[in-house]
Parts: C-alpha cells; structure tokens; sequence
C-alpha cells in the first residue's frame, strides 16, 4: 500500500460502506422502478430530506466531541411551534428563521451549561430535556396546532420555487461550511481532539468544556434553523413535529461511518447517511416492498454498516479489532 | 467529564469515618436522596391526592412499575459496566408477538409457548452481545440497531395488525390477579428478580467482576476477569428480562400486539440513573434502581390522585434526573480531597466558577417544584371547600345524590386535536351541569397507560369514569372492577366489552365509518379507479378496524374500485405529507387518497395542491377546522365525521345521569338540553350518524 493511498483511505475509509450501501441501493432501485429518479421525484426527496440533514449536522458535531443529543426531535417540535407562534405575531416572514435559531441557541445553550459547562453526562442531560421538552410544549399547546398563519408564511410569501431553492440550499452551504471549518479551522481541530481525547486536548491547551458547550449551541441554532425551513413548506404548524427525530440523526451520523465514542467522522459520511436513510423509505414503495418492513431493514442498514466498518478498520490495519473493541467497551 | 474522571479514582481513606459505615454500604452513590424524595412525594401527595396514601394504592403502584423494573433491574449491570441497552422495550413487542403466535398460531401449550418465548429474548441478547463483546462495537449503536430490527420484525411478521387476545384466566391471574387478597401477583416476580439481581450483582465474584469491568475494562483484563464472557451475560440477562416483562405484560393486558413496550427503554434507563448508577460505569446498586424506578411511579400515580395534568409528571422527571445528576456531581467532588498537585488547583478554580450556575439549575428546579406545589395546595383548598361531595375517608366513591358528581373523562390520547375538540364540548357541558370534570389520559395512543389512568381514578374514588377505549380486552378488566366498587362505567367513542361497561356513547360504528367513508370515494371517483389509504400507525387498532370495513365494502360493492397502496404516516401531518408525495408518483392513476388519520388529511391535501394534479382528490376522517382552507380550495372534496364536540357534551351528560341516577338501562331517550334529546337504544346512546363535511357546509362548524 502505497502511503497516499492510505493517506486516502484513512481520510475516507469510513464513508466507504455507507457510500457503496447507497449506491447499490440506488442500483437495485434503478433496474427495477427507474422511474424513482424522475426529477421531481429527487427535487422532493431532496426537500424533505434538506430539515433532516441540518438536524444531522448538529449531531455531527456533538458526536465529534463523543457526546450524544437526544433531545433534538423535542427541540424541533419547540422551535416548529415557535416559528408560527413568531410569524402571527406579526415578525417579518424574513427574520423568522433567525428569531427561530436564536431560540433553539436558546435550547441548546441548556445543555450546552449541564452538558459542557457542568460536565454531566450527556445521554442523562439530553434525555431529561427530551422528556421535558416535549411534555412542557403539550401542556402549553394542549396539542392545538399553529394555524391562520399570515400568507406570506407558506414559502416566505416569495412563491414556491424560489423557496425550495432556499430550503435546499442553507442546508448545503452549512454542509459546506461546516466541512470547511472541521478540516481547517482551528475550531473545528479542536472537535477532534477533545472527542478523540479530552485529557490530551486539555493538556495541549484546549478546554475542552468550552468545545462540548459550543457543539450543544450550534446544534441547537441548527435544530431551530431547521424547523423554521420545515414549517414553511406547509400553512399550518403541528404540535408535534419531530417525533422521531432524534434516532434519524443519530442513525444517519453513525451510518456515514461517525464513531459514537467521538473523534471520528465527516459531514460527507453525514450527508451520505442522510441519503441513505432518507431514500430507503420511498425506494420501498417504488420497488413494492411493504412498509411494514421499513423499521426492520432501517435496522439492518445500521448493523450492517457497523460489520462494514469493523471489515475495513481489520484490512486498514491488521490485528486493530481488540484494541478498538476495548475503546468502544468504555 | 474530564474533571470527574481525573478526581474519581481516589477513593478518600480519610472520609470513611465521616459516615457510618452501614450508610456507605447501603447508599453508595447517594440513594438517600431519593428516599427523600420519596418520602417527600408521599406527603405532598398524601395531602393534595385522593386516597394517595392507602395500602391498595400502594400495591396497584408497585404493580404498574413491575414491566419497567423488569427491564431497570437487568439494565442496572449493564449500566455498571458503561454499556447501555437500547433494545429491550422493542425486545418486549417481539416477544409478546410471537408468544400470541406460538400460542394461538401454533397452537402450542402457554407453558411451552412462554418457555420458547424467554428463549427467544436470550437468543435476542445473545445478538447484542456477540456483536458488542466479539466484534467490539459500541453497545449504543448495537441496541440501536437492534431496537429497530427487533420492533420491525415484529411489526412485519404481523403486518401491525394482528394480535392475540383470549388468553384462559389462569395465565391472566398473572398480570391481573392478586395473592392473599390484595398482593397483585407480579409483584413477587419482581421481588424475585430483585433479589437475585441484587444477590449477583453485589455478593458474587461474577457481580463485583461488572464493576471492575466499568471503571476499566483493559484493568479487568489485566486483572484475570474474562471481560467478553461477563458483558456477553449481562447483555443475555437482560434479552432475557424483556421477554420476561413481555410475559408479564401480555397476561397485565389480556393482549399481544407488536406495540408492546414501546419507550420502555427510556423509563428503564431513567430509573436506573435516577437510582444512582453512572452511564460511564462503575457505580449503581439495585436498590438504588428500585428507589428510582418507585420515585417516578409515585410522582405519575400522585400526579393523577391529585388531578394534575400528566404533563407535569414528564417535565417534573426530567428536572429530578437533572438535579439527581448534579447532587450526585457534588457530592463527588465534595467527597474527593483535592490532592496538593497542579490539577488539583485548577479543579477548585473550575468549582468556583461553576457555583452560580449550579444554583441556577437548583433554583429553576425548586421553582417548578415549587410552583405545582402551590397548584397541588390550591386543589387542596378547592378540595376543603367542597368537601362532602366526594368521600375521602374511604376508597369506595361517594353516595351518587351527590350534587356535584365527579366525572373522569379519558381520551385516547391526550394531544390528538380530534380529542380537544370532544374536550371543549366536554367542558362546557360540565360547567352546565355542575359536574367536577377530570380529563386526563395518556399522551401518545398506549393501552397500558389508559389501564393505569383508570386504576387511578379508582383509588381516588370518582362518581363516574367514561374511557375512548384504545384497546377492548386490555381495559375492560379494569373497567369491571370500577364497577364492582360502584363507579359508573360510560365508554365512548371506541366500546370496551359490554359487560365492562353501563353505557356506551355511540357516534358511529367501525363498520357505518369504513363504509361512509368508502361511499365518500366511490362517489368522487365516480365508482372506479384507483384509491390510496393514508393510515395513523401500521398498528393502529382504530384504523385498521376501519380498513377491514373498506376493503370489505370495496369488495361487495365497487369491485372496479383497487386499493392501490396503505402508507403510515404515525399521526404526523410532514409524514403523511412525504407519503402521499411518493405514492402520486408510483401510482400516477390514483384518483382519491383517503387519510384516515385527523392530521394526515391536511398532510395528504398540501402534497396534492404541491403536485399541481387538479385531477387527485383527498377525503378521509379529520377535524373541519384542521381542513378549512384544502376544503375551500376544493383539494379536499370532503371529510367524514361526527361533531366531536357534541360528543364530549353527550358523553358528560350521560356519565351524569348515570351517577345521579336519571339514566337507567330501559330508558329509551336521553335528553341533553341545549344539544337536544338523544336516541337510547338498548345499553347504547347514539349521537348520530357521521356526517360529511363539505364546501357548502364547513362554514357552519368551528371545531
């Protein structure tokens, strides 16, 4: 092996799985129902898909830093709500989606203090929040939805096209962005470092609760972003958008080849993973396969990109299963 | 993290004689404060609650939290290692399924079916652990993973709809029965597992090898200890505990679907950390499990005697694992000496700092503890006040002359808008008739909370209790025996068994909803065609009761009519969206999509009026206010429905003439005042037929 190959395969071995999943997937999807990659088909899925993929993001980050956020899909339905409670209060359609980002800063400041700051186990934090969350926005609703919105809140009052182009392209630019700053900002350095050990990275100057803080804050902002994107596409805002939400981001971050115990991961793996989990659904019903099996094969996508990865790490080096398998056992 | 870390590993030889030792040994990791909490639960309770503090509500307390102990108990070693268990409540709906199959499918015997089944919950965990143990990947992304293979085969195998009742009493006494009279019989299941849990985990070698294992697996390795063998069991066991849960709740509710257990994993984890038990590892005690799985039970059970909204009981328990985290951080640190070294100093620089926060969160917590204190002291005064209206000296009700009745009106769930819209009728109607209205249900479509609600309400002793029954066999038990102690039973909406019931509030049949409905597209479509469903769950019981009903009227009456497609859309108005998007594309000649669920409708008709198809039509069942603007628009032609409003009231009206004593089986008509007088026939008061709503009369209802 020649040392840029492995350079290579060490900076993209982990997408690899997940990438190749996808595109056999697709493959499959092609010989039997081309009709799948019909244009309006894509422009759809891409829609959809755009509010998951921000959300991802934000757990890109928090899991960078070997910490988790389960209490986004809770954020979400909080900051869906917002967005319309915002917009019939008369803010301009326009400043939504900051005002919305700002209160899930807000929300991800919260665990951002009990998480970084206080230095409590995230998987508790986050729980506790996603609980609360969700039951403190069902009391304050009663579950009534946010409806006779003004007009311009479907589509930023700027018609159709030209919002799905906005919907689909933050989410891009913050991919893009985010890429950037993780490869070559100090910032995002620091990410890797405290996720790949936080005693070192405290010794080598870092602190790495201030990093922990930070990823919990932008997940947040993101989240809030992000609903904000979601609520436009319709007239009317649910009381209980994001179920669910949490395993998607989790799932799509951990199938584009993200290590859970942190220090590892891409936002190309992310948006891979996001792909892969986002098209598996419809693909189904192209190919007519029942949906009653969706949550078993989502199952065995995320088994099945945990052998890949082990089967890659064994030929990147040999003998490295044991080592690791004590790492991830903590 | 960084900080707990580099202190925690100094166990203070100096600090042990500070306490008596016997504290150490029992409470570890500080469990006394949720003994504190409990008992502080039991007196707020004991005060602001309905009959909280009697032997009978303590026993139906400890027999709610048996499932879920279950699974805290066998997640409190995995937890002791530094692993996790993500996949035991969907573990629990396999294995329900598929011991309804072995037993009613297969016919085999129940033992034998129940023996197969906890062999099929080890064979589940024996998968986490070979891929946790031998192939090293983290124990979060394999229970992940496996928490949705294991619910998808389930569902899959069952297609969501198939479930097993019937089962022969002996092995409902089980889940239902009592011992000596009053002991509900799981309980000693749970003492059992308890017991051995606590035998193994502190007083063998195999045991104390966990906690070695948590603080660090390399040194266990070093130290002689078969690591992988000893997380491979830990994993077994608990595969092995949520089949046993399963059992149990199949035989608590009479019934088996591929739903059982659903977020079970999260109260199980919760409970374990409540209990003390750090998610790093290396610390957690099966007492301490048991002391938190029994302060979130109480705070729900005294949450609902005291008529307080359940929502609190979700906030409230987040903001107790909060603070238990943080007093146990405290502790910790107030516990480990600094050490005179350069860490150690910066250690006490980083405390200070974080001082003002800490009593921030602290603060906020004991406001809103403090704050649904002052509510529980109002109900208390309110309670004073009316004294006399309901007896609180005994746990049967009061005498039904009561002037004041007190009603429990249970939905399905709590935040569906079609159930807020029953409420608001339900509201007016009780302020009408001077009846003391209590609404409370579960949150999200879940037959054993609604089991759990009615048990409540019968400890507090109400004058009657009218349920939208989610799930016929698993409620009616309960049902009967709020009868046996007097109350009246109404149900509405959805009918439990008739024996379990006085009265049943009928808007319309399964079948008069499957047919209106599938008339509804027959006629739009002009009697051919192709027709897409958009259903609530795959394992909605509602909707697939409706479906038999379409596809039964599709088949004898509009054979050229083919039901193309059934896609979920789990009550979600952006699922239902994405769903029907994808289903206009693979079958471009549907002509109608029918959303059978209130906030698929509008889900469905904004992915219409996105597709720019004129030519496709959206019906279904939903609420006229959700539709307004699709109906005007003509993307909806029309929705089937009753006015739930006036189901509310009527439900109401009848629950109070049936406590007062008006209502009596025989009658054959019911008059409800400004609503009108309804038909009684039999034991049934129908509200009417369904009723399509449409352009030229949605303007008329606002609801």
């Amino acid at each position: 092996m020649t040392a840029a190959r492995r350079g290579w395969l060490a900076r993209h071995g982990r997408e690899l799985p997940p990438a190749a999943a996808l595109a056999a997937v697709l493959a499959g999807v092609l010989l039997v129902a081309p009709s799948f990659f019909g244009a309006e088909n894509l422009r759809d899925l891409a829609i959809n898909n755009a509010p998951v993929l921000l959300v991802a993001l934000g757990m890109t980050l928090v899991i960078l830093t070997g910490e988790i956020d389960i209490s986004v899909g809770s954020m979400f339905a909080v900051c869906s709500v917002a967005a319309g409670l915002l917009a019939k209060a008369g803010l301009p359609i326009a400043l939504v989606p900051i005002a919305v980002a700002v209160v899930g800063l807000a929300l991800g400041t919260v665990n951002g203090v009990l998480v970084g700051t206080l230095g409590l186990p995230s998987i508790i934090v986050t729980l506790a929040m996603l609980v609360a969350w969700r039951d403190a926005l069902r009391w304050a609703t009663q579950g009534a939805w946010v409806q006779d919105l003004p007009a311009d809140f479907q589509w930023f009052g700027i018609g159709p096209a030209a919002a799905q182009v906005i919907i689909v392209g933050v989410p891009l630019l913050v991919l893009a962005a985010t890429g950037w700053a993780l490869r070559n900002l100090q910032i995002g350095r620091r990410l890797y470092a405290v996720g790949s050990d936080d005693e070192a990275a405290r010794l080598a100057g870092i602190e790495p609760r201030r990093v922990v803080f930070g990823a919990f804050a932008a997940t947040g902002a993101l989240v809030g972003l992000a609903a904000s994107l979601n609520a436009v596409r319709f007239a009317a805002v649910p009381s209980n958008a994001g179920l669910g939400l949490e395993l998607q981001a989790v799932a799509a971050v951990v199938v584009g080849g993200a290590a859970i115990t942190g220090g590892r991961g891409t936002v190309t793996g992310t948006l891979i993973g996001v792909l892969l989990l986002g098209t598996i659904g419809t693909a189904m019903t192209y190919v007519g396969i029942s949906p009653y099996w969706a949550k078993a094969i989502q199952g065995l996508i995320i088994l099945a990109a945990l052998v890949a990865d082990a089967a890659l790490a064994r030929i990147e080096r040999h003998g490295g299963l044991l080592g690791r398998g004590a790492v991830a056992a903590r | 993290m960084a900080a707990s870390s580099v202190v925690a590993p100094s166990p203070p030889a100096d600090a042990a004689p500070a306490r008596a030792p016997i504290a150490e040994r029992l409470f570890p990791n500080n469990e006394w404060v949720l003994l504190v909490v409990i008992v502080v639960e039991c007196v707020v309770f004991g005060m602001a609650g309905h009959n909280f503090a009697t032997a009978g509500n303590a026993f139906e307390i400890a027999r709610l939290g048996v499932e879920i102990g279950l699974l805290a108990i066998a997640m409190t070693p995995i937890i002791v290692t530094g692993g996790i268990d993500l996949s035991v409540g969907s573990m629990m709906g396999l294995a329900a399924v598929v011991l309804g199959a072995l037993w009613h499918d297969a016919g085999l015997s129940l033992p034998v079916a129940i023996a197969v089944t906890l062999l099929l919950g080890i064979a589940g965990g024996a998968l986490n652990a070979v891929l946790i143990t031998r192939l090293g990947f983290p124990p979060l992304i394999v229970t992940l993973g496996t928490l949705s293979l294991f619910r998808g085969i389930a569902e899959g195998t069952t297609g969501g709809i198939q479930h097993y009742s019937g089962f022969p009493a002996s092995f409902l006494a089980l889940g239902q029965g009592y011992v000596w009279g009053r002991v509900p019989t799981q309980l000693f299941v749970f003492a059992a597992a308890a017991a051995i849990g606590a035998w193994v985990l502190h007083r063998t070698s195999a045991g104390r090898a966990l906690y070695a294992i948590g603080h660090s697996p390399e040194g266990a390795r070093y130290a002689g200890i078969p690591v992988g063998r000893r997380l491979a069991a830990a994993y077994v066991v608990s595969g092995f505990a949520a089949s046993l849960a399963a059992v149990i709740y199949v035989a608590h509710l009479g019934q088996a679907k591929s739903d059982a257990g659903t977020g079970y994993e999260l109260m199980a984890i919760t409970a374990v950390v409540l209990g003390g038990a750090s998610i790093f590892g290396g610390s957690g005690t099966i007492l301490g499990t048991v002391l938190g799985l029994f302060s979130i039970v109480l705070l729900q059970n005294g949450l609902r005697l005291a008529g307080q909204p359940a929502e609190l009981s979700g906030i409230l328990t987040g903001v107790l694992l909060v603070a238990t985290i943080v007093v146990d951080l405290l502790s910790r640190r107030a516990k480990a000496r600094p050490s005179p070294s350069i860490l150690a100093t910066e250690q006490d620089d980083v405390r200070n700092s974080q001082v003002g926060i800490l009593s921030a969160v602290i603060l906020a917590g004991a406001l809103i503890v403090a704050a649904s204190n002052w509510m529980l002291v109002r109900s208390l005064r309110d309670e004073l006040r009316g004294a006399g209206s309901t007896g609180t000296s005994t746990t049967a009700p009061s005498t039904p002359a009561a002037s004041h009745p007190v009603v429990a009106m249970m939905p399905k769930a709590k935040g569906d808008p079609y159930f807020i819209s029953a409420k608001l009728g339900a509201d007016s109607a009780a302020k009408a008739l001077g009846v003391e209205l209590l609404w409370d249900g579960p949150t999200d479509l879940d037959p054993a909370k609604q089991n759990e609600v009615v048990e409540a309400w019968i400890t507090r002793g109400v004058d009657a209790i009218a349920v939208s029954v989610e799930n016929r066999e698993a409620i009616s038990t309960v049902l009967r025996k709020a009868r046996e102690k007097g109350i009246k039973v109404v149900t509405w909406d959805a009918d439990a068994e008739k024996d379990a019931r006085d009265f049943f509030v009928n808007q319309a049949t399964p079948q008069g909803i499957g047919y209106t409905l599938t008339d509804e597209a027959a006629r739009i479509m002009g009697g051919s065609g192709e027709l897409a469903i958009i259903t609530a769950s795959l394992s909605a019981a509602n909707q697939n009761e409706w479906i038999k009903y379409i596809r039964e009227r599709l088949a004898a009456k509009y054979p050229k009519i083919t039901l193309v497609a059934i896609q979920p859309s789990e009550g979600d108005r952006d699922r239902a969206f994405a769903e029907t998007q994808t289903v206009l594309k693979v079958h471009p000649n549907v002509k109608v999509v029918m959303a059978i669920a209130a906030p698929a409708v509008p889900g469905a008709a904004e992915a219409v009026k996105q597709s720019g198809r004129t030519d496709v039509k959206v019906t279904g069942l939903s609420l006229p206010n959700m539709c307004r603007p699709y109906i005007e628009s003509g993307v909806i032609e029309s929705i089937v429905l009753w006015n739930t409003k006036d189901l509310g009231a009527l439900t109401v009206r009848t629950a109070q003439a049936l406590a007062t004593g008006e209502l009596k089986r025989g009658a054959t008509s019911l008059d409800a005042g400004g609503l009108g007088t309804f038909q009684v026939v039999g034991d049934e008061v129908r509200l009417g037929a369904p009723f399509v709503f449409n352009k030229s009369n949605i303007d008329r209802f606002d609801f």
